[in-house]
């Protein structure tokens, strides 16, 4: 049998292997020993896996390598995730890798883990009923952060917008590497010697971090003990810490715990200002209530008296319009006079028996007065 | 060791809580003149200030800083 037209190039071959190749597995994770891995200078890294029966060539494309850290020493034992492939030009088979991690503590880690996880959960340090409400309007604020990390500059940016009359004090603690889970322990409970209303634990955002101090018992437990609400801004979407579990309310970013933790002043000078108008209302319809009671006794008044009342709806209408300009006294600036006796108020007919005396509360003074 | 507030009296918290209680007294019915007059004045107290807090400055923001005897204080740094 000769070729025919059946002849592919070695295009078509390799292309056709690929495809069967690629569509074959899909991302897998593989076990192996790294051999000499070439860092190329484009950033790309080259390597060989093998084990005991087999190997593969491997590249792993810099967008990868540069969240991987430093390459992997010879004989280095990896898990590898990739896609397996065919490198047309070469026709070599080729494995994509995308995460590296060395096995070496890997199964110890997430025995850790574990470990930590079921403790803080048999003490209820998850439990959706120990969380508490975060106060309405904190004056002051602590935050446990690197001093000099991007989540301190968010939040304090985002309370400048927010909330003006914040007053924030900075517990600095490392958030990543050695030391990082000692340093935040000791942060957090120096947070309970001061005076504050609430607590962000913070860090900032960015590629994939080094979280292990958020995972840390000791620091959870830390966080679980300060006497204040507390919210957590790890600053990670996806990885959930158990710092994130612990504190009363989990931001995603610091900017988020900002907002969270901040009210906005605007609605705050709203509610100021619906108070104020509720405070003159109130007291408007006290004193027209009050002058009204008057009224009905005031035939048997005095005329200075008589002439204070003529004034009074007047005045009760105005007070809501003049708040910041109201006192008591400048009630009684307006013309209101106040009926007293034995230091109580007279406001009943019987208050009134014919020769009583009184005196009249009026602004500059007491009048003496007298029931007909 | 607690550090004590320093320069401002009562947060603003405990300002909107107090105007809140005193609007709701002086809405209530029960009320003589007298108490009314005393209310409404405290309530305008408690407005000013919550004002002033309000319009307040900027934020502020130290570092707490504890030396090797435990003890704290604080230091300004550049917000």
């Amino acid at each position: 049998m000769g070729p025919g037209d059946q002849v592919l190039s070695i295009g078509d071959l390799t292309a056709a292997a690929r495809t069967v190749l690629e569509g074959s597995l899909g991302t897998v994770w593989v076990r192996g020993e790294v051999v000499q891995c070439k860092v190329h200078g484009s950033g790309h890294w080259y390597f060989t896996l093998r084990d005991a029966a087999a190997q593969a060539r491997c590249a792993m494309w810099r967008t990868y390598s540069q969240r991987a850290g430093r390459p992997p020493a010879d004989g280095t034992e990896v898990f590898a995730q990739g896609r397996p492939t065919l490198y047309e030009a070469k026709g070599e088979f080729q494995f994509v890798v995308y995460r590296l991690l060395p096995t070496a503590g890997i199964g110890d880690q997430q025995r850790a883990l574990e470990r930590v996880k079921a403790a803080l959960e048999q003490d209820g340090l998850f439990a959706a009923a120990r969380k508490r409400l975060l106060p309405r309007y904190p004056s002051r604020v602590a935050v446990v952060t690197s001093p000099d990390g991007a989540a301190l500059h968010d939040i304090v940016t985002v309370a400048g917008s927010r909330w003006p009359a914040a007053d924030i004090l900075v517990v600095a603690s490392r958030v990543q590497g050695d030391g990082a889970a000692r340093e935040l322990v000791a942060a957090l409970k120096l947070v309970n010697r001061l005076k504050v209303d609430l607590c962000i634990v913070g860090r900032g955002g960015g590629g994939r971090e080094d979280l292990a101090a958020f995972n840390d018992e000791a620091v959870c437990r830390a966080l679980a003990a300060v006497r204040v609400p507390t919210v957590s801004a790890v600053g990670h979407e996806t990885d959930v810490t158990f710092a994130d579990l612990v504190a009363d309310v989990r931001a995603p970013t610091p900017s988020a715990a900002a907002e969270l933790a901040f009210p906005d002043a605007r609605a705050v000078r709203r509610l100021v200002g619906d108070l104020g108008a509720r405070l003159a209302g109130g007291l408007s319809r006290r004193t027209r209530l009050a002058a009204e009671r008057l009224e009905r006794t005031g035939d048997r008044l005095e005329g200075a008296l008589e002439e204070t009342l003529a004034r009074r709806r007047h005045l009760a209408d105005r007070l809501a319009a003049q708040l910041d300009a109201l006192s008591p006294l400048r009630v009684l600036e307006r013309g209101y006079a106040v009926p007293r006796a034995d230091g109580r108020v007279l406001r009943r007919r019987a208050d009134f028996p014919s020769g009583r005396s009184f005196s009249l509360r009026v602004a500059d003074g007491d009048v003496p007065a007298r029931a007909d | 060791m607690t550090i004590p507030p320093t320069g401002k009296p009562a947060a603003l918290a405990d300002e909107l809580a107090r105007l809140e209680e005193i609007v709701r007294r002086l809405e209530a019915d029960d009320l003589d003149l007298d108490a009314a007059l005393a209310l409404f004045e405290q309530g305008v107290a408690c407005l000013r200030s919550a004002r002033e807090r309000l319009a307040a400055a900027e934020v502020r923001v130290r570092t707490v800083l504890a030396d090797a005897n435990g003890t704290l204080r604080l230091g300004e740094i550049d917000g």
